[in-house]
């Protein structure tokens, strides 16, 4: 597949109150034509600062970024403007003019590029219509809800048909149910005009709404990348799991007892295997987990479950978990 | 005291105060408003930063804004005169209440454009804005209403210099509230002139406050 964006060694030193602060420590990725791809972190772990790198609003200290073979560090000030016409973002908090409607906060980005105005009005209505908002083109942000802000940044980013649409914590301010419609929307844009879509969230639900990929930065280093199918059905590193079983922090330790945890991977997901276990194996267990999503069209989830004290019935129970091909792992802790 | 002649003068002396404040805000902002965009633009968060110009200018500013202006109006009546051909008068006054007022102008500008949320500026430069478009289409059009609120308070600011103006010649109602009132013991005509301050000062803070809310879309 073809590469659109090419992050190599990245590094950004930002000068703080108290010495050099290292934000990203030589990140590289490749993000292809057509993904939506989710970049994921705790607060904090640098992952605003790198979709910054990407349209070179920040410059990186080193390293640099490469959009469809063009290395932004060799463009001029002019070539990088008109560079980022190509590469529209929307953000947390919208970031509208205040003072200006609804169709001439769409028609901005076109001012920019130089569009007739009449030209500008005509698209910006199309656009009103793709996010559905064509009743409020003369209303200002102020009178609109943060949805209908979100959509309006939307319909202000598609303008000057970007090639990539950067996301930064784009529903983060948004209420679950319009988190939902917007990443919809977004789902919507990528299938309808191809357009690339990075993701920068730090919820993990987030990405598995709509991601077809993820990477997951931690204290500004990448830490895993892959599909989203395989970082959340198999996570490896520390600040993976951390992100993955969310869920754990929630439940009370339980050390000193077998626990394992057992990963669906789309296929028996929807076979009853807990229940049909109980009764094969006739030993009770105590399910501390239960997380079941749907990504992308497949079933995926993991539990966790404490097995009884009687080590043979433990045993029976992980064999037939295993006979049923499903992923076993016995967990010695079960924070971790 | 409302014989024809009085009244005439009092007209009249509104009429130069008016001008000295609305000439001299209109020029003030000539320089002040280019001051406050440079000191915004090359502060250290700014979109060019340049401590050397910055710095300079942030000086200039703070030296200017310390002189006292009765002082100031002294200081520079050789300039005064190089411009105007004469240092008394109320267009010579015009020359030390620009200047009086320039960097008082440039700070308020200033701080009108450090309100502009961040986030906005930043999306204009991820759409790939240059910094005039930021400059006018999304500092000066986001600040708009603030920038016509201090622009009323340098009004009534420099309405106010211009009657202290009066004390060397400078015309206008300072000038005849200082010589019937002060010098001849005409107290009821000062009274007048500081009604007629007052009534000014209140009729431009109205139109600006008016204005300014007419302007801005975030309410409603």
């Amino acid at each position: 597949m073809e590469a659109m964006i090419r992050i190599q060694d990245v590094t950004k030193t930002f000068a703080g109150r108290d010495g050099q602060v290292e934000a990203l420590k030589g990140i590289s990725l490749t993000i292809h034509k057509g993904e939506i791809y989710g970049i994921i972190g705790m607060s904090g772990a640098g992952k605003s600062t790198l979709v910054r790198c990407l349209n070179f609003l920040e410059k990186p200290t080193a390293g640099t970024v490469f959009i469809e073979d063009r290395d932004l560090s060799l463009l001029g000030e002019k070539e990088l403007r008109k560079e980022r016409l190509d590469i529209a973002m929307i953000f947390q908090h919208f970031n509208l003019l205040m003072q200006r409607n609804v169709l001439d906060n769409i028609c901005f980005p076109m001012e920019i590029a130089g569009v007739k105005k009449a030209d500008a009005k005509k698209r910006a209505m199309e656009l009103l219509e793709i996010v559905g908002l064509t009743e409020k083109a003369k209303s200002y942000p102020a009178q609109l809800s943060g949805g209908q802000k979100q959509r309006v940044a939307i319909a202000r980013a598609l303008a000057n048909n970007p090639k990539i649409l950067l996301c930064d914590e784009a529903t983060s301010a948004l209420d679950p149910t319009t988190t939902k419609a917007i990443l919809k929307l977004l789902q919507e844009i990528n299938r309808k005009y191809g357009i690339t879509i990075v993701i920068i969230t730090h919820e993990m639900s987030v990405v598995q709404e709509i991601c077809t990929h993820v990477a997951i930065i931690d204290a500004g280093m990448l830490a895993e990348q892959g599909t989203v199918e395989e970082v959340f059905s198999n996570p490896r590193t520390s600040a993976a799991k951390k992100l993955v079983f969310m869920g754990e922090q929630r439940s009370q330790k339980m050390e000193g007892k077998r626990c394992i945890r057992i990963v669906f991977d789309g296929k028996s997901s929807f076979e009853p295997v807990i229940a049909n276990m109980i009764l094969e194996c006739r030993a009770p267990v105590n399910i501390l987990l239960a997380d079941t999503k749907d990504i992308g069209g497949i079933a995926h989830g993991q539990m966790i479950l404490q097995l009884p004290q009687d080590d043979a019935a433990a045993d029976r129970i992980i064999h037939y978990l295993q006979e049923r091909k499903l992923t076993v792992k016995e967990l010695d802790s079960y924070v971790g | 005291m409302w014989d024809n002649a009085t009244v005439m003068m009092l007209a009249e002396g509104t009429a130069v105060t008016l001008y000295m404040t609305l000439v001299s805000t209109l020029f003030a902002y000539v320089l002040g408003l280019p001051m406050g965009i440079a000191l915004v633009i090359t502060a250290k968060d700014g979109l060019r930063p340049n401590k050397i110009v910055y710095k300079i200018l942030d000086a200039v500013v703070n030296i200017v804004r310390s002189i006292p202006f009765l002082i100031l109006l002294i200081l520079v009546i050789p300039l005064t005169r190089a411009i105007v051909g004469q240092s008394y008068g109320a267009t010579a006054t015009i020359v030390p209440l620009t200047l009086a007022a320039a960097p008082f102008i440039a700070r308020m500008v200033e701080s009108s454009l450090l309100e502009v949320d961040r986030g906005v500026i930043e999306a204009a430069q991820s759409m790939g804005a240059g910094l005039w478009t930021i400059i006018w289409k999304v500092m000066l059009g986001e600040a708009r209403t603030s920038l016509i609120v201090g622009g009323t308070i340098a009004l009534g600011t420099i309405l106010g210099y211009s009657a202290m103006a009066g004390a060397v010649g400078g015309g206008g109602l300072g000038d005849i509230a200082i010589r019937y009132g002060y010098h001849r013991y005409q107290t009821d005509i000062m009274l007048v002139t500081v009604v007629l301050l007052v009534l000014l000062v209140q009729i431009l803070q109205y139109i600006g406050t008016k204005l300014s809310k007419r302007l801005d879309r975030r309410l409603k």
